[in-house]
């Protein structure tokens, strides 16, 4: 309690006390002849404890001490005068002092201790809520570390993996000319093996700049596909063709159904996707195993997938493995190909998701007798959500000769649909 | 190719790296220089073929898919003296230095030249060759290049002309000279030559090699006493071929 308000309190009692001992006088006054001196008193040492009470001990001390003085002026023989006569009278007012100030101190004394204990009280009710608080604001600070070294976690994680995937190729590279530079001698396969090392690695180079580009791109939010249309056909030929020596220990079979429509894409940015999916796929490809590209329509979706031979990707790893830089352990890839991929199609309004080729081939004991492909809705827009198996012509999901599920990774493209309108003097000329 | 080389046969070098391009370089380039190469591509197999095979020497690139390289260099060095060369990437001191103190006999750093790589080959090699035909240290008179280090007389020369040095500078020059154009670590130099208790104090070497490098009349475009930043100390000996 501050000073200010405890003069308040204190001048209060007193006046308290001060009032009821006028009361009391007064009400007692007219009486005074046929009662004895103890019902004044007794009367008068009320105004103590209230005062007491009220306005702590100072209050009650000056109240009582006006209390005896009033007894003995209004009530003890002679009255009017601050005198005693009697004996009995002296004891008597003696006794009522005594009383009026030891009652009143007590009384003063037990309400200071209460006052400090409810004090106490509501300092420890501050104290608990105070302690809530920074447990509050430790949890809220622990949350925001905790997110900020995930953050710091990540950017290491792409540091370290682009440096990787940026050094590894420039390595070789380096190895290669140190050492033809200083004029080792070797015979001609040799020579030409080492040559095709530092192409195939100059050209791992590019494409991982073509991907960080792109990468730099959709987070600045800077991916617009131009599109066209595009002739699937021609495009996986170009490709599977350029990327001829990622591929040289695996065989790549397309099957494409006959009219194929045309799809509307970017076609750098398909080209790109396409890049990624055969690269990946040649990483964890068994050597001599194929890869196998089809492609259908699903309403006004076209439906492209590329399938390996290789382990597949387990469930676990499905969902994060379109997420930049989370490659697999055991991989080889910065994993910014795949989220490349991702982003791109998504950026065309289409889907990609990976499933296993042979999924009979994750699961113990012996295959299950074969069932419908996979019933996975297309993108939402398939119109009964049931895969139409291939046409009987192509073998579009190739045997799995070492029992491996391998993984397919599936991508949607919207078809182009030609306006007939717009269309049929093109197609005529 | 050297007389080294040339005297153990054709010396088999395992190489132990999870990129094909780099082991198909590596390969070439040792089978070019007269040596057998063999490759592994996780640690798992670099620890089959070490104890299958026996290789001369064994070049081992730190990050693996399956092991660390440190662990498989640990494990190596449980039964096996074979020189290690480990490969790790730019800017890992520590790696390096963790390498080094575990055992390894030099490390490069990707990317690297082949030359280089092959010359601290061949040091490695000449080691233990050196170590197998009488123990390296056990020589009263250490020769690096120009300068001989007399080791009972505690007698310092350099092409003849003799160096009055401290102990502590006689002890780090000594330990240099008997591994030459080898690294050591700062941890092996200070607790070979200050004591046991020692081993973060670099700022004690660096203070000593520059007194050193003085003394030695270095030249500063081709100090004899090399710093490797980070890891160490090597002193270079001339007459290594290198390249």
């Amino acid at each position: 309690m501050d000073p200010g308000s405890r003069r308040q309190q204190r001048t209060l009692g007193l006046l308290a006390g001060l009032a009821l001992v006028g009361l009391g006088t007064l009400v007692l006054l007219p009486g005074r002849d046929s009662v004895t001196v103890a019902t004044p008193a007794l009367v008068l040492v009320v105004p103590g404890i209230v005062a007491g009470l009220v306005g702590g001990r100072l209050a009650g001390v000056l109240t009582a001490a006006v209390a005896a003085l009033s007894l003995d002026v209004a009530f003890i023989e002679p009255y009017g005068r601050p005198t005693v006569h009697l004996v009995d009278d002296v004891v008597a007012l003696t006794a009522f002092g005594a009383v009026a100030l030891t009652v009143a101190t007590l009384v003063a004394q037990a309400n200071d201790r209460r006052r400090a204990a409810e004090q106490r009280a509501q300092e420890v009710l501050r104290l608990s809520e105070e302690k809530a608080r920074i447990e509050r604001d430790q949890h809220r600070l622990s949350t925001e570390k905790i997110a900020l070294e995930q953050a710091e976690d990540a950017r290491r994680a792409l540091l370290r993996s682009v440096s990787h995937d940026l050094r590894t190729p420039l390595a070789a590279i380096r190895a290669i000319t140190s050492d033809l530079r200083a004029g080792a001698s070797y015979d001609a396969a040799t020579r030409d093996e080492l040559l095709d090392v530092v192409g195939d690695e100059a050209e791992r180079l590019d494409r991982l700049v073509a991907n960080l580009l792109s990468l730099s791109r959709i987070e600045a939010g800077a991916l617009e596909p131009e599109l066209q249309a595009v002739d699937l056909a021609e495009l996986l030929d170009d490709r599977v063709r350029r990327l001829s020596r990622v591929l040289r220990d695996v065989r790549v079979e397309t099957t494409l159904p006959v009219g194929l429509p045309l799809v509307d894409a970017d076609y750098t940015l398909l080209d790109q996707v396409v890049t990624n999916l055969l690269e990946n796929a040649a990483r964890h490809a068994p050597r001599h195993s194929v890869i196998h590209i089809d492609a259908r329509e699903a309403g006004d979706l076209m439906e492209i997938s590329v399938s390996d031979e290789g382990d597949g990707v387990p469930p676990s790893q499905r969902e994060w493995i379109f997420e930049p830089f989370r490659s697999g352990e055991a991989s080889r890839s910065s994993g910014i190909g795949l989220a490349i991929c991702k982003a791109i199609v998504e950026a065309h309004g289409g889907t990609i998701r990976v499933a296993d080729t042979h999924p009979e081939a994750r699961r113990p004991g012996p295959p299950p007798p074969p069932a419908v492909v996979a019933a996975e809705p297309a993108t939402g827009t398939g119109a009964n959500g049931l895969h139409v198996p291939l046409p009987a012509a192509g073998p579009a999901v190739p045997a799995a000769p070492s029992g491996r599920p391998g993984s397919r990774f599936t991508f949607t493209l919207p078809i182009h649909r030609v306006r007939p309108d717009v269309a049929r003097p093109e197609v005529t000329a | 190719m050297t007389t080294d080389d040339a005297a153990l046969g054709q010396p088999l070098v395992l190489v132990v790296d999870d990129e094909p391009p780099i082991t198909r370089a590596l390969s070439a380039a040792l089978a070019a220089r007269g040596y057998k190469a063999d490759v592994a591509s996780t640690g798992q197999q670099a620890l089959d073929q070490t104890a299958l095979r026996d290789p001369a020497a064994v070049i081992l690139d730190l990050g693996l898919p399956d092991l660390d390289g440190i662990e498989v260099l640990r494990r190596i060095r449980s039964w096996s003296n074979v020189p290690v060369i480990v490969l790790t990437a730019e800017g890992a001191e520590d790696r390096k230095v963790a390498a080094l103190d575990d055992g390894a006999d030099d490390y490069v750093t990707k990317p690297f030249s082949t030359p280089e790589l092959l010359a601290r080959l061949r040091v490695a090699l000449r080691h233990r060759t050196k170590a197998r035909d009488g123990g390296a240290g056990d020589e009263p008179v250490l020769v690096v290049g120009d300068l001989s280090i007399d080791m009972p007389r505690r007698i310092v020369e350099v092409d003849g002309r003799r160096l009055e040095l401290t102990p502590k500078e006689f002890g780090f020059l000594a330990l240099l000279a008997r591994h030459p154009g080898k690294v050591l670590t700062h941890r092996m130099i200070l607790q070979e030559v200050w004591g046991p208790d020692y081993g973060t104090e670099s700022e004690y070497l660096r203070v000593y090699a520059s007194q050193l490098r003085k003394k030695l009349a270095e030249d500063p475009a081709q100090p004899r006493l090399v710093t490797e930043p980070g890891v160490g100390y090597r002193l270079i000996d001339r007459d290594t071929p290198t390249g």
